[in-house]
This record gives structure tokens, C-alpha cells and sequence, in this order.
């Protein structure tokens, strides 16, 4: 019996150190590959910003668009956006190439290229959305806060908080819904979630707005002609200034 | 070195009448048309004068000295106020075609241009390549070009013009060429709507600069009266064209001397409302503190808490501050740091909290015209902040 368990141990010993040999190759080349690319990546990504820049590739853009790209990443030119993605979009093919290599290498499970490689796909479109996402949420928000602190809105914050978390819940549901992750519990809080969003943003600016609205309409009905008027005692407008900006 | 700049003396015999001169013309309406050529017709007596209007032509007596020119509007522009990339570049092909000595560029409203402004004008032209009218304004207009125009432009480029966009100007030929290059750059991106800052273009190439006095003139009123807008307009073509240039301000420049004695406070105006604008600064304040920080730095971020809990009576936006906001922003428009629209939004309050502090200043009996000296000596003084900020962005600024 003592030789049966020292059989089954000593096969099942092999087996698994005969997997790890034949797994720690296709772990290496995963790596290689990752590497030989990233690396292929930073060169790449250096000679791009050298061609750009030499060929003065920002100054170009930004004469031929009237809101260029950087508008939206601010701190970044065109130019450091194009190497970055030239990087990423290395990095990101040194993966796919790796995951191959992998599959190639490793014979235990043949099918891992065709599991994993979709899922990574779905992983790089959810990461993308996530930043574009974020981008815009952050875009948006700062342009609702300023154009609203500079129409006088005192809920400015509020509603520039509320547009930013719109986008973000949006943007969650879109990157869960992209990794296909929760399903419709996904769906169904999303749909509770902006719709609470929304209604929220919709009754604050309601309820802040009836200031400006009331006025409004007592300026409208006043364009009325009153009978009043040529009373001299009746109403005393103040003149307005004039105040010349430009 | 500084381009020379020199006050006409309207007293003098002119030597103009030899030259052949053209004036463009902005559209205007019929009356204000005859107006203004009845008044070009006594300035330029006994000489020609090609006329440019895109307006429909009035008849002329047969001794008049004006010719006008057949001319179709390149493109309805949306900026009738000011002279567009498009109209330097259409002046100067017309000044070339007709081989005229010199051009006048008058702006709308230049029918309230008086005819001693438009003589001078003419006569600056002989013996310098930009003429610049300086105008006789009340103490609550203009408040742009007193706040952040004028002062960057006189610290910045050396050049004492008291309206560096002008309305009304007189070119020379080169200096035409020199205005139209930097439109065409402009005109070929798509943007003949881009404003030209012929001041600063005159200092960059050494071309000498006059000012005349125009006295009082209505200046045209924008089309859009949304102060964000306009204000984003000017103040980030004025940035950009600071960005441009940085290579000729970074040198120091010694201001040419000459300058027009202060203008009386001729009329007592009423004391002003600057509730609103304090308003709007407070707001401002609360919501906006955190793009703020993104550009100035520690100190100026403390003089403006220092400002919000300042009572209304005793507010007072020091001109150090200002300058340095100013000149932070400048900065922060060519490092990109934030959007560059989000970036002229959030100076729309701090604009409104300097207008306040300046008509508190003259509502307590500052002449505004002094108050505005002062502000452009102390940007002057805090050039080199700029210059340091400019060349070392990352380094450590408290």
C-alpha cells in the first residue's frame, strides 16, 4: 500500500513539474514578447516625437483647427498623445503576440488563445472607455462650473458635480457592460442611477431657478404699458449704468 | 531696442499734400457715411483720397477730393468692431495695387472721429510707419484695454499707446506688408476673424510708432454683448500673440519717452454699483478656487482670500496682484495647464473684481487715468516675474 502512495505521489510529482516545464517556457514567452515590444514601443514612440517635432507637427494643428485636440487634454500636445499611443497601442500588441506565443508554447490547453485573446480585446475597449470617459466627465464638469459661476448660478457646483457623475455612472455602465460584468443588475442600476441623477439635477435647478425666472417675468411685465405709469409718485426706475468692457 | 514713438503736434504745417492716400472705411449707415466723408473731404483738401467702402456710394460735388474705390467685402465678419486678419490683408493688396503713400484705417463709428484726429492721423503716417489714435474716454469705458491690454502691451513691448487695439490707425506701406504677413499666416489657417495687434507687430520689427490724440470719439459697440465671450476673445489673442512674440519681450527694453499729460477729470460721474461684480468675484470664489490653484501660485491664491473677506467699502484688488494674475495666466495659456476656454472663463471674475476695486478707487477721487499709469508702471515692474515664470515654468514659486 506504502508503494501505492509513494506511486501515485511520485506521478503526480511528475506531472506537475512536467506542466510547470512545459508552462514556464510560455510564461517566458509571454514576457519576451511583452518586452521586445514594449520596448519596440519606447523607440517608436521617440522617433515619433522627433519626426513630429521636427516637422513641427503641433504649431501645424493647432493653425488648421479652431479647437484642437489638446483642448480636451490640455497638458498634452497632439504630438505627446501620438507617441503615447504609438507606446500603448505597442505594449498592447506585444500582449496579443505574447498570449499567442503562450498558446503555441503551452500544450496543455490549446483553446487559451481563443478565451483570452477576446477578453483582452474587451479589457483594452473598456480601459480606453474608461479614460475617454473620465477625460470628458472632467471636461464637462469644469465647463458647466465656469459657465455657470460666470451666468451667477449659486448652485454652479452642484450642477457641475451633477454632470460630472452623470458621465461617470455612464461611463461605468458602458465599461461593466463592455466586460460584460453584472449583466442586467448592470443595466438596472445604471438606469435607476442616472434617472435619480437626473431628476435630482432636475429639482435643484428648478427650485434654485425661480429667482431668476420670477424676475424674469416681472422684467417681461414691465415692458407691459401701465396704466400707472405717468402717475409721477408711482415707480422710481434707477437709471442703469453704463459700464463699457470693450 | 524700443520702436521711437513721438506726439503730433497738430500746430504744425503738414507735408501730406503730395501723397496719395487711401482710407478703408467699416460699413455704416447712409447718414453716418456722409458724415464721415464730408469730414475726410475738410481733412484732405486738395488732395486725393481713394476711399474704401463696402457701402452703397453717395454722389460727389466734382472739386471733392475723394475717389472711391469699386470694393466687395471679402466676407461678412461677425467682428465689425475691430480690423480682422482679413481687412490687413485686403488693405494691403489695395495699397499695393493703387501704390498709395499711406492707408487710414478708420473703424465703425468714424463718422464721431473729429477732422483735426483724422489730419493727424494722416500726417503721422509721413514720418512714421504706425499711427495710433488715442481717444478721450470716460472713466467706466474701455475698461479691457485699461485693465490687461494696455498695461501688458507698454510692459511687454515697450510701446506707450494708450489703445493697443486700435480702432483708428494709419499705416505705412511696410508696415502694411509686416501686418498682412502675419494675417496671411492667419487668413490660410481659416481665421479671418483673428484679431491683429499692430502695436505689438510695429515693436517686434522696429518700426516706429505714433500716437495722436483723436479726443472724443464713440467707439463702435461689439456685436455680442456677453462679457465671457468678448472678453475670452481679446484677452486670448492678445495671450497668444504674447506667446508668439516671447522671443523679442524676454530682452529688456527701456520705454520711449514722450507721453500725453493726463486728461482732467472733466465731469464728476456718479458713484457705481460694483455690488454685482463683487458678487460675482464672492461666487467666483467659492466655486472656482480649485481651477485657480491650477494656475497661481500659493501667494496670489492667498491675496485673493485676503480679497473675498475684504468689506465692500475697503475693497481694493492691489495692482501687484493683478499683474501677477495676469501674468500667471499668460502662462498657463501657453503651458496649456487647463483648457484654454476654461482658462479665460475662470479670469472672467477676477477681471470683474479689478473693475470693481478701480471704480472704487475713482469713486473715491483717483483720477482713473492716474490709477491706470500706476497699474502699467507696476506691470512694468513685475516683468521679470513673467520672464523668470517664462523660462523656468517648473521651478519652485511660492
Amino acid at each position: 500500500m506504502w508503494q501505492q502512495v509513494e506511486l501515485a505521489l511520485s506521478q503526480s510529482a511528475h506531472r506537475v513539474l512536467f506542466k510547470l516545464a512545459s508552462f514556464l517556457p510560455a510564461l517566458l514567452a509571454l514576457f519576451l514578447a511583452v518586452l521586445i515590444l514594449t520596448l519596440a514601443g519606447v523607440a517608436l514612440s521617440a522617433l515619433l516625437r522627433r519626426v513630429l517635432n521636427f516637422i513641427k507637427f503641433d504649431e501645424r494643428i493647432t493653425r488648421n483647427q479652431g479647437s484642437n485636440v489638446s483642448d480636451w487634454t490640455p497638458s498634452h500636445s497632439p504630438t505627446v498623445l501620438l507617441a503615447r499611443t504609438a507606446f500603448w497601442s505597442c505594449v498592447v500588441l506585444g500582449f496579443f503576440i505574447g498570449v499567442s506565443a503562450f498558446d503555441a508554447a503551452y500544450p496543455g490547453d490549446p483553446q487559451i488563445s481563443l478565451v483570452v485573446l477576446p477578453y483582452l480585446t474587451h479589457s483594452v475597449g473598456a480601459i480606453i472607455l474608461l479614460i475617454a470617459g473620465t477625460v470628458v466627465a472632467r471636461f464637462l464638469a469644469r465647463s458647466v462650473l465656469i459657465g455657470a459661476v460666470n451666468a451667477k448660478l449659486q448652485y454652479a457646483r452642484f450642477l457641475s458635480l451633477g454632470v460630472k457623475w452623470l458621465v461617470l455612472v455612464l461611463t461605468a455602465a458602458m465599461v461593466l457592460d463592455h466586460l460584460q460584468i453584472g449583466g442586467t443588475v448592470v443595466e438596472l442600476a445604471f438606469g435607476i442611477l442616472f434617472g435619480g441623477i437626473v431628476l435630482t439635477l432636475a429639482l435643484a435647478v428648478g427650485l434654485g431657478s425661480r429667482d431668476i425666472v420670477s424676475r424674469s417675468l416681472e422684467r417681461n411685465s414691465d415692458l407691459i404699458p401701465d396704466p400707472l405709469a405717468g402717475s409721477p409718485e408711482y415707480k422710481t426706475t434707477p437709471v442703469a449704468e453704463t459700464l463699457r468692457h470693450f | 531696442m524700443g520702436s521711437t514713438q513721438t506726439n503730433v503736434d497738430l500746430a504744425s504745417p503738414t507735408n501730406i499734400s503730395q501723397r496719395r492716400m487711401l482710407v478703408s472705411l467699416t460699413p455704416q449707415a447712409a447718414e453716418a457715411l456722409e458724415i464721415t466723408l464730408d469730414n475726410l473731404a475738410v481733412a484732405f483738401s486738395g488732395q486725393t483720397v481713394l476711399v474704401l467702402t463696402p457701402d452703397q456710394l453717395p454722389s460727389l460735388s466734382q472739386d471733392s477730393p475723394l475717389r472711391f474705390l469699386p470694393y466687395t467685402s471679402a466676407a461678412t465678419s461677425t467682428v465689425a468692431w475691430v480690423h480682422t486678419a482679413a481687412d490687413y490683408l485686403n488693405i494691403y493688396k489695395l495699397l499695393q495695387e493703387h501704390q498709395a503713400a499711406a492707408c487710414l484705417m478708420l473703424g465703425g463709428e468714424s463718422h464721431t472721429l473729429p477732422t483735426e484726429a483724422l489730419k493727424a492721423l494722416a500726417k503721422a503716417t509721413t514720418n512714421s510707419d504706425l499711427a495710433v489714435a488715442r481717444y478721450n474716454l470716460g472713466s467706466r469705458e474701455g475698461l479691457v484695454n485699461s485693465a490687461i491690454l494696455y498695461p501688458i502691451t507698454r510692459a511687454l513691448f515697450a510701446a506707450r499707446p494708450r489703445f493697443p487695439l486700435a480702432i483708428d490707425i494709419g499705416v505705412s506701406p511696410r508696415m502694411a506688408e509686416r501686418l498682412a504677413a502675419e494675417a496671411l499666416r492667419l487668413t490660410s489657417a481659416n481665421q479671418n476673424e483673428a484679431l491683429i495687434w499692430p502695436v505689438a507687430a510695429a515693436a517686434t520689427a522696429n518700426y516706429s510708432i505714433t500716437e495722436i490724440d483723436a479726443g472724443d470719439r464713440i467707439l463702435p459697440a461689439p456685436a455680442g454683448h456677453d462679457l465671457n465671450a468678448l472678453l475670452a476673445q481679446i484677452a486670448g489673442s492678445l495671450f497668444q500673440d504674447v506667446d508668439a512674440k516671447a522671443t523679442y519681450w524676454q530682452r529688456a527694453r527701456s520705454l520711449p519717452s514722450g507721453r500725453f499729460a493726463l486728461p482732467p477729470n472733466s465731469q464728476i460721474e456718479s458713484p457705481s454699483d460694483i455690488t454685482p461684480m463683487l458678487d460675482a468675484f464672492q461666487l467666483a470664489y467659492t466655486n472656482l478656487h480649485e481651477i485657480w490653484s491650477l494656475v497661481l501660485p500659493p501667494n496670489s491664491l492667498l491675496g485673493l482670500k485676503r480679497l473675498s473677506a475684504l468689506p465692500t467699502a475697503s475693497f481694493r484688488m492691489p495692482d501687484s496682484l493683478w499683474a501677477r494674475i495676469i501674468y500667471d495666466f499668460i502662462l498657463a495659456y501657453r503651458l496649456r495647464t487647463i483648457n484654454r476656454g476654461h482658462l479665460l472663463g475662470a479670469l472672467t471674475p477676477l477681471y470683474l473684481a479689478w473693475v470693481a476695486s478701480h471704480l472704487l478707487l475713482i469713486g473715491n477721487g483717483t483720477p482713473p487715468e492716474k490709477h491706470i499709469e500706476e497699474l502699467a508702471a507696476v506691470f512694468e515692474t513685475e516683468k521679470p516675474y513673467l520672464v523668470s515664470r517664462w523660462r523656468w515654468p517648473d521651478r519652485f514659486n511660492p
